[in-house]
């Protein structure tokens, strides 16, 4: 999966957690200050997001996300990960 | 003569519904007069759950007609039936965002599962894909508080929030738990009613239990309210609240007023359902209450609309429950029950039945019982008629029976200041 | 003139045992009840302890219907109800049955029940068919049940407000019964355990991993519970024409709602202002008469921050000084039931001017500048107690208890 692909999953997943249309939010949208979203809210797109991509991260880092590109920088690390894994394994 | 001549009284200055056969009282009455049934086979039931089922889905419903501006994320589907109703209430009565702002309005909603779909839906995730995918705005939505909540961050109500569990007397009670906040000065204006989605689980919940038109022994589905082959009633799904004020502001403020709430009582049924008789006395004590609460004598009603609803022995208790108080006059009262064309919407029901009430005192047309064939033997309503007909009300009564246990009844006059 | 009300009984179901005035002394004692839950494997939730109440008998407690066909929220309310009227002396049958009523709150009703449900849908509905669901699940059963299985048929009412619920019932109760609707009213609150409660907390990242330490620097969230707390409420002509003990009078109550967010308080604190302000303007009473508050003091970070914020907007300078405890140091957070347990604990330290400890608590926070009787309970001269509830929803719940030796 490329970035491309990995970042518009990621605004499919905050379109519907914002109840906005993916179109509306920007490559480098900040979670707060461009979307509006509140805690709560970013806790569910960091599980959803997890769980599209099925990543495994650990909430800390979840909480942690404040923009577009950490989130999908974050999966990208994520599946690099896995991938690298998949390959010893 | 009232029995309580100085205290506050309780006035409807609004009405919102949300309904299948429309989102406003005057259609939803227009509707019901005309014999028009919302119920139908529901659609989209998982493969093989259940048999051909009626129900009166709300298919419809597009929340942004009503909501426009916001995320409706956060909300349920119980929850956008509440808040779109609320909006409607609150622009019939007059309450723009700057007075809301300004004062204390509060909400008390009837509801009998909340959202039974997002419960079932947060656990069955949790349990399937493992606690760390639950979901977050899931879960704050599995209070049974949720809608009544959601809908006061939507509208910015501020003042006393309060949800009403009683099954299908829910409507009636959170009306009831209302009108008593306005009389005691704990509140000037509150929206009450109620509100109930239909979903599957709740449909499979009482498919299973029996208790839907035909779920019991087969056979076809008739859940026709007092009528002899009656077998069991069909679901149905809305939202209704009335904007209910002390009447002192809301004639300060010059708001319309719509209809007074002059009284409301409540019985129970220790047997819960299996002693007719005693279901009968808890639906005569709710409506000996509610009568002495007004001030008014039986004869002094114009017309009830029911809560019958199609099943067995909850329509023919509360058939009796009304002889009681009537003392054989029942037979002369002019009724109707509106979930022969709307189903059993539960938390809904009750407050769908006062806007009934205030709608046939508008117009003088109380609508009929659509698809009754003829009463069960030895239930003495005589006025309960397939065809809607013309009445003159000035006090009104909405009573309702619950599944096993709980009656309310309301009354409702022509506002006399 | 509209007619004082008194509590003249109470019966407590907690992680700390089943009874009136030994959970009491538990809680004064600064007993801990939670532990590792053991009703289902916590392994997967990243959180592992829970408030559970362990060795509850409800057949003890059953005199007419049969514990086996109600859920468990049902099962510990008809305990905390029979207890309450055991304390309360009360002898049912000198009543009028219909002049007896039930106010019941609640978080999320007979949650197990849903659990069962869905068991059935997740194994594709080869297991049997839940057919009892409607007629054991929806909330309305609880305060029904109870009314059925004393025989009494006055007002019923089931009013869910999350965790602020058995003071919405307690106040339904006293309105109930100033407005002549009643003679007496048992009211409270009950909530079972559940894996849904406890995966929703677990998954915001609410659930303490050892402990609930309410307002020290350290805490880190709350711990799931469950149980029932039930007031006996009456008049005090009543109450004193049979002679009763009593515990404490209602002065008053708030109710008030944020219409911020869901889950997260308002962050000026302001229904939890405008509710402990109604209450003391009904109560017609100022903060210096206040002696002792029970506080949501959830554990939560955000919870108790904002809690002393509107502590101190409403005392002023007394807000440092007041005794401010937490007993869900102790029991956890016993959701619906929470409030109603805690207005038994206000009613007490009302009658015996003793007040129970904030347990766990090691490091003062700046940001909880109140006297939270850490970690022993202390005798204080009381007078009159303010308890204090928040919940999901927006709303803030205060009720004052004052003294009715005077």
């Amino acid at each position: 999966m490329n970035t491309q692909e990995i970042r518009d999953k990621v605004k499919e997943i905050i379109a519907d957690v914002a109840g906005i249309d993916p179109g509306e939010i920007g490559d480098d949208a900040h979670f707060f200050n461009d979307l509006d979203l509140d805690s709560l809210a970013l806790l569910e797109m960091g599980v959803d997001v997890d769980y599209a991509f099925k990543l495994g991260a650990p909430d800390e880092e979840l909480k942690e996300l404040r923009t577009l590109p950490d989130a999908v920088a974050l999966v990208e690390s994520y599946l690099a990960r896995k991938a690298g894994e998949s390959r010893v394994a | 003569m009232r029995l309580n001549g100085n205290r506050r009284r309780v006035v409807i200055t609004g009405v919102g519904v949300i309904t299948p056969l429309g989102d406003d009282p005057v259609t939803l009455h227009g509707a019901l007069c005309e014999g028009h049934s919302a119920l139908h086979e529901m659609e989209n039931l998982p493969d093989g759950s259940l048999p051909p089922t009626l129900a009166g889905e709300l298919r419809w419903f597009d929340p942004r007609a009503y909501l426009a501006k916001g995320n409706l994320r956060p909300l349920d589907r119980t929850a956008q039936l509440c808040a779109s109703a609320a909006g409607l209430a609150l622009e019939a009565s007059g309450w723009d965002a700057e007075r809301i702002a300004a004062d204390e309005v509060g909400l008390v909603l009837g509801t009998m599962f909340g959202s039974m779909r997002t419960i079932s839906e947060f656990d069955c995730r949790a349990v399937v894909d493992g606690p760390s995918y639950a979901k977050p705005m899931h879960f704050a939505n599995t209070v049974i508080n949720a809608a009544a909540g959601q809908t006061a961050i939507w509208h910015g109500l501020r003042g006393i929030n309060a949800t009403i569990s009683g099954g299908t007397v829910s409507g009636l009670q959170a009306i009831a738990y209302a009108v008593d906040l306005i009389r005691c000065g704990r509140a000037r204006a509150l929206l009450a009613g109620g509100a109930e989605e239909l979903c599957f689980e709740t449909l499979y919940g009482f498919h299973q239990a029996g208790l839907l038109g035909g779920s019991a022994g087969g056979g076809e589905a008739r859940p026709v309210p007092l009528d002899r082959g009656r077998n069991g009633f069909a679901l149905g799904e809305a939202a209704a609240l009335l904007m209910l004020e002390d009447a002192e502001s809301a004639l300060a403020r010059g708001a319309r007023i719509l209809a007074e709430v002059s009284g409301h009582g409540a019985g129970f049924d220790l047997s819960r359902g299996s002693d007719p008789r005693q279901g009968e006395e808890a639906v005569a004590q709710a409506l000996a209450g509610a009568l002495a609460d007004a001030g008014s004598s039986a004869t002094g009603v114009d017309a009830a609309v029911l809560s019958a609803n199609g099943s067995v022995g909850g329509d023919r208790a509360e058939a009796l429950g009304l002889e009681r108080v009537w003392n054989g006059g029942s037979g002369e009262l002019p009724v109707t029950a509106p979930k022969s064309m709307l189903g059993e919407s539960l938390g809904a029901s009750g407050a769908l039945q006062v806007v009934v009430v205030i709608e046939a005192m508008r117009s003088g047309l109380l609508p009929g019982i659509h698809g009754l064939a003829e009463v069960e033997d030895g239930l003495p309503l005589r006025q309960a008629t397939p065809e809607s007909r013309p009445v003159e009300i000035e006090r009104g009564l909405a009573v309702a029976n619950g599944l096993a246990g709980k009656s309310c009844a309301v009354t409702v006059e022509t506002w006399a200041s | 003139m509209s007619a004082r009300v008194v509590v003249t009984g109470f019966g407590l179901v907690t992680p700390l045992g089943a009874g009136s005035h030994e959970i009491w002394e538990r809680l004064l004692a600064g007993e801990c009840g939670t532990r590792r839950v053991a009703s289902f494997d916590p392994e997967s939730y990243g959180v592992d302890q829970g408030g559970e109440v362990t060795d509850f008998a409800p057949g003890a407690y059953f005199r007419t219907l049969d514990p086996n066909s109600v859920g468990r929220a049902t099962q510990l309310a008809v305990a905390a109800t029979r207890l309450a009227l055991d304390d309360a002396a009360l002898e049912l049958s000198t009543l009028e049955p219909a002049r007896v009523g039930v106010a019941m709150g609640t978080t999320s009703g007979e949650a197990r029940e849903v659990e069962a449900f869905d068991d059935h849908l997740i194994d594709g509905r080869r297991s049997p068919a839940p057919t009892e669901f409607v007629r054991r699940y929806p909330c309305n059963l609880i305060p029904e049940l109870i009314a059925t299985e004393l025989g009494v048929t006055g007002p019923n009412l089931m009013v869910p407000a999350a965790c602020a619920a058995g003071t919405y019932a307690i106040a339904n109760a006293l309105d109930s019964l100033r407005d002549g609707r009643a003679d007496v009213m048992v009211a409270g609150g009950a909530d079972c355990f559940s894996r849904i409660t406890y995966a929703g907390f677990a998954r915001v990242g609410a659930v303490a991993p050892e402990r609930c330490q309410p307002f020290d620097r350290g805490r880190k969230g709350m711990i799931p519970a469950e149980g029932a707390g039930v007031l006996v409420l009456e008049t005090l002509d009543a109450a004193r024409h049979r002679g009763a003990r009593i515990y404490a009078e209602i002065a008053g109550y708030g109710l008030a709602c944020d219409a911020h967010h869901m889950t997260a308080a308002h962050p000026q604190a302001d229904g939890a202002v405008r509710a402990m302000s109604a209450a003391l303007a009904e109560s017609g009473m100022s903060t210096d008469e206040i002696g002792y508050v029970s506080a949501h003091g959830t554990g939560t970070p955000t919870n108790d921050r904002l809690e002393a914020m509107a502590v101190r907007r409403v005392f002023n300078g007394r807000g440092r000084s007041v005794p401010i405890s937490s007993i869900k140091s102790m029991i956890g957070h016993t959701m619906g039931a929470a409030s109603a347990i805690e207005a038994a604990v206000c009613s007490l330290a009302v009658a015996e001017d003793r007040v129970p400890p904030t347990i766990h608590f090691e490091q003062p926070d700046p940001e909880c500048d109140l006297d939270c009787v850490p970690n022993r309970a202390r005798e204080v001269r009381v007078g009159a107690a303010m308890n204090n509830s928040y919940a999901f929803g927006g709303y803030n719940a205060s009720m004052i208890f004052r003294s009715c030796a005077s």
